[in-house]
Order: structure tokens, then C-alpha cells, then sequence
């Protein structure tokens, strides 16, 4: 019982990781129409910057807030400068150019910051002894954190897009841009406003993934992180914020039971899991289990 | 007094013009027609104006050019609805109408907008919370007018509304449209396939041919021409 509550504690930890980026991933394609295979080496970016702040004796908390700023600024600035030209022609060439940005802020990084992994400080205190004992189970505060974080967020995405006129263009925009923008919306600023709030989602999940143990900061972190949120998204529909919540903790959880109880799985082929669970949804439900099927009257 | 003046607008899609050198106007309050067979251009003149599309020409509101980018042209008071409605499908009936106020900061006003054309058209007041995507063809279409007459237009341009729709509710559109423009003043350009409805409500008609004015008129003189009532009119 204690070894159950204890993965499934650490498989919605992850899981709230995997929804995080996953939010982000479905931010940009309500928006663009396209999965942004750079997000996950977005969000490793601004980590980076982060940890380097950090080592910059700058509070932790404040490196964060830098880094979810630089997230918008970096995501908006992308959707500008590289996604909008090439969309005009090819929706294909804009996930090339994703392809492009996955590789070169990966090597960006590493030109940076070297290779080596480090150690990013926690907002969170993550000593041994920082946990609440649930059933024998230990419940990390850091843990904690990453759940809080995630509430937060959804939260304030709620608020974002039921509550405020940009989240109603926001919406209206990835409903149908053309009449949105014979209403007089800038699709223009609301797209790259799409993807910069996405970039800092992405950052967010950044900073409070690689200080959870036993994950570090390293340049291929974000892969495995990628994989599973694109799972998430997926799982969701890709257009769904609901669905990418609630893909992400499905995942997060399948993942820590499937490698802890089935010993073949074990750490070798934990990604097969996010594997499996994709091909699974697409094969009953191929427009994911929560992505709206187009509601069409004539 | 001219609202609405365009000179040798030349417009189209990629590398080939679909209007060139066309002209025409449309005076304050007035209705106008837009006739011509399918391919002169009708539905390209509309985009063109609404800044969908790029442009070569003269385009003036009261004298003033008009901005080439569409929130720019919503800006100055023209409001396009488009052909096949442009419903926000997903977004609920009272969300595609504050879309339609993208632009105006006045909140009580949007609202006393918003209650107005809930009252004119109760189908919307009724379905408010409703997806707008479940709405029948009709009620997309009153909707979309509605939408676009939430930035308060001076120029509302209708890209074949009947399309599609029962005639008794192309019936009832029109009547509504002729008394949105007799009790607001807001000046209509309508592009129709349904000639005879629309040439009731029209002061003048415009014959579009091969992307540019072919004639031009009063109903009356359309109706008596008989080449142009055969082609067009169909009688």
C-alpha cells in the first residue's frame, strides 16, 4: 500500500509536469495549428538562464520569474520573427522550422553551458525531512509544490480565457481567424501573445521539473518530458486545455505503475508507456478523448 | 453625401487580378445591389474592401482613404459579413457577439448593443449560452449580421446572406436589414444571388462583368432593360 501511494504521489508530480507543458503545447496549436516540437527545448532554455541566475547568487524565486518573462518574450518573438513569414506559405514549413528551433536552442545550451548536468536549486524546501506522511506514503513538499502550481495555473487559464477579451480573441481566433479578423481582432498580436504565454508554461514546467530528484539539469532532460506531454496533448485532443490536464496526470500515473509493477518495463522502457498509451487513444478515439469533433450545421 | 468612393480598384488572388480598374460608390444611408454572374468579382470586391485581400486603387470613407488592414477598415465603420456566415462554431452565441465588439471599449454600450439585437433577432436572445455551431443555417446567418453590427457600422457589406437559407427567412432577413438601414441609416451593400428580394430594398444596382462595372441603375431601369433581366433576373 505505502509503495502504491508512493507512485502514484510521484506519477502525478510528473503527471502535473507532463500537463504543464502539455498546456502549452495546446495553447500554440489552438492557435497555429501545428505541435511545436520546440516547446520542450524552450522550456530547457529558460531553465537554463534560470540555474545561471541562481549561480549568480539571484534568489531562486526571482531567477523563476526571469525565466517565465524571458519564456513569453523568447515564445513571441519566435511566432514573429520565424513561425508567421513561413506560415504565410506552408503549414508544413512551420513545423520544419520547429524542428530547427528544437535543434538549435538545444546546441545553444550547450554552447552556453556546457554538457555537464547541474543542479538547479528548488523554489521549494526539498530537504529529507520536508514531507507530510500520508498512509506511510511521503508526500515531498516539492511535490506539493508542482500540484499547487499546476492549480494556479489552471486557475488563472480559466480565468484568462472565459474572463478576459484577450482570451475571448484568443478563442475566437482559434475558432476562425478570418471572422475574427473581419470583427476587428489583431490576429497578429494574439497569436504571438498565444506563444509567448505558452513559451512561459513551457518555463515554468522547466524550473519545476529538474530540481525534483532524481532529475537534473541536462541537455537532454527535456526529451523524455516532451515525449510524454505530446502524449498528454494528444490524449486530450490537442485542443483541449482540459484534456491536456488531464492527459498529463493519466500518463504521469500509467507511467509510475506500468515501470513499477511491471518489471519488464522497468527504467529501460518507460518511454514505450507514453508510446502505448498514444497509439491506444488514437486507435479508439482519434480526435483524442476530450478534442472537439467539429460541430457542423448546414 | 458619398460615403463610400472606389476608383480603378484592381484586386486578386496571387499573381492574377479577378477586378480590374473597377469604380463605383455608395452614398450615406443608401442600399445598393451588387449583381453579376459567378467568377465578376462580386465576393472579391467585399474582401477587398474589408482588407482581407491586398489591393491597388483608390478606397475612400467620407473623403478619408481607408486603411488597408481589416481592424482599420472595422475602425472607420465598415463591417463585412461573409459568405457562409463565419460562425464561431465553438464559441457560444453570446461570445461571437462580443467578438463582433472587438474593437469598442464602451461595456454598457456593447451590452445595450448586445440586448438590442437580441431583441431583433429573439432566435440569438434566446440561445445565448448556446454553441453557435448548433444553430440552424437561418440563425448562423442572423447571428453573423448581428456580429458585424456590433461595431456599429455606417457601411455593413452582406456577402450573399440568402445562400443556403429557407425563403421565408431570406424573406425575413431582408425585411430586417431594410429596417436596421431605414431606422440606423447605416448604408448596405448587398451581393445576391436572389436578385428580384434584393432589388426591392436597393436604390441602386450595380452590374458587376469580368471585375468591372458593367452598368448601373435604378432597379426600375434594371428591370426594364431586357437583356440585363434576362441574364440576371432570370424572367
Amino acid at each position: 500500500m505505502e509503495l502504491f501511494l508512493e507512485r502514484l504521489i510521484s506519477g502525478l508530480t510528473n503527471g502535473s509536469i507532463y500537463a504543464l507543458l502539455a498546456l502549452a503545447l495546446v495553447v500554440v496549436f489552438r492557435g497555429t495549428g501545428t505541435l511545436n516540437f520546440a516547446q520542450g527545448e524552450l522550456a530547457l532554455f529558460t531553465t537554463f538562464v534560470a540555474w545561471w541566475l541562481t549561480t549568480q547568487s539571484i534568489p531562486v524565486w526571482i531567477a523563476i520569474v526571469a525565466a517565465l518573462v524571458l519564456g513569453f518574450v523568447m515564445g513571441a518573438l519566435i511566432e514573429r520573427t520565424l513561425i508567421r513569414p513561413v506560415q504565410r506559405r506552408n503549414d508544413m514549413a512551420v513545423l520544419i522550422v520547429a524542428l530547427g528551433l528544437f535543434t538549435g536552442l538545444n546546441s545553444l545550451a550547450g554552447l552556453l553551458w556546457g554538457s555537464e548536468t547541474k543542479i538547479m536549486p528548488s523554489p521549494f524546501p526539498n530537504g529529507l525531512d520536508d514531507y507530510v506522511s500520508i498512509g506511510g506514503a511521503r508526500l515531498y513538499f516539492d511535490a506539493l509544490g508542482v500540484w499547487g502550481a499546476l492549480i494556479v495555473l489552471m486557475f488563472l487559464m480559466t480565468l484568462l480565457f472565459k474572463k478576459t477579451k484577450i482570451g475571448l480573441h484568443m478563442r475566437a481566433v482559434a475558432d476562425n481567424p478570418e471572422s475574427a479578423t473581419l470583427a476587428g481582432v489583431r490576429t497578429s498580436r494574439v497569436l504571438a501573445i498565444g506563444w509567448g504565454l505558452s513559451g512561459a508554461i513551457g518555463a515554468l514546467a522547466g524550473v519545476l521539473v529538474t530540481p525534483l530528484a532524481p532529475q537534473q539539469l541536462g541537455l537532454t532532460t527535456m526529451f523524455s518530458i516532451f515525449i510524454a506531454a505530446s502524449a498528454a496533448a494528444l490524449f486530450g485532443g490537442l485542443d483541449s486545455l482540459v484534456g491536456a490536464i488531464v492527459g498529463g496526470l493519466v500518463i504521469g500515473v500509467l507511467e509510475a505503475m506500468l515501470t513499477g509493477y511491471i518489471s519488464i518495463i522497468g527504467g529501460s522502457l518507460q518511454q514505450t508507456s507514453a508510446l502505448i498509451i498514444i497509439v491506444a487513444i488514437l486507435f479508439v478515439r482519434p480526435n483524442g478523448l476530450f478534442g472537439t469533433q467539429k460541430l457542423v450545421r448546414v | 453625401m458619398t460615403l463610400l468612393t472606389i476608383e480603378d480598384l484592381h484586386a486578386g488572388y496571387g499573381p492574377s487580378d479577378v477586378l480590374h480598374g473597377l469604380s463605383m460608390t455608395v452614398e450615406a444611408g443608401e442600399v445598393v445591389v451588387v449583381l453579376g454572374a459567378n467568377g465578376a468579382g462580386k465576393t472579391t470586391t467585399m474582401r477587398a474592401i474589408a482588407g482581407l485581400i491586398g489591393r491597388r486603387g483608390t478606397i475612400e470613407l467620407d473623403g478619408v482613404p481607408l486603411g488597408r488592414r481589416p481592424e482599420q477598415v472595422v475602425g472607420s465603420g465598415i463591417s463585412l459579413v461573409p459568405q457562409g456566415r463565419g460562425t464561431l462554431g465553438q464559441l457560444s452565441v453570446l461570445d461571437n457577439l462580443l467578438v463582433g465588439a472587438a474593437l469598442r471599449t464602451d461595456k454598457d454600450g456593447v451590452q445595450a448593443d448586445i440586448d438590442r439585437w437580441c431583441e431583433v433577432f429573439p432566435v440569438l436572445g434566446r440561445r445565448q449560452g448556446q454553441l453557435a455551431g448548433s444553430l440552424s443555417g437561418g440563425e448562423q446567418q442572423m447571428l453573423a449580421v448581428a456580429r458585424a453590427l456590433m461595431s456599429r457600422p455606417r457601411l455593413l457589406l452582406c456577402d450573399e446572406p440568402s445562400l443556403g437559407l429557407a425563403p421565408i427567412v431570406v424573406q425575413e432577413l431582408f425585411a430586417t436589414l431594410s429596417e436596421i438601414n431605414k431606422t440606423d441609416g447605416t448604408a448596405l451593400m448587398i451581393v445576391e444571388q436572389n436578385a428580384e428580394l434584393a432589388m426591392d430594398l436597393a436604390s441602386r444596382v450595380y452590374l458587376l462583368d469580368v471585375g468591372t462595372i458593367a452598368a448601373t441603375g435604378t432597379p426600375a431601369d434594371f428591370r426594364a432593360d431586357d437583356a440585363v433581366r434576362a441574364a440576371y433576373l432570370g424572367y
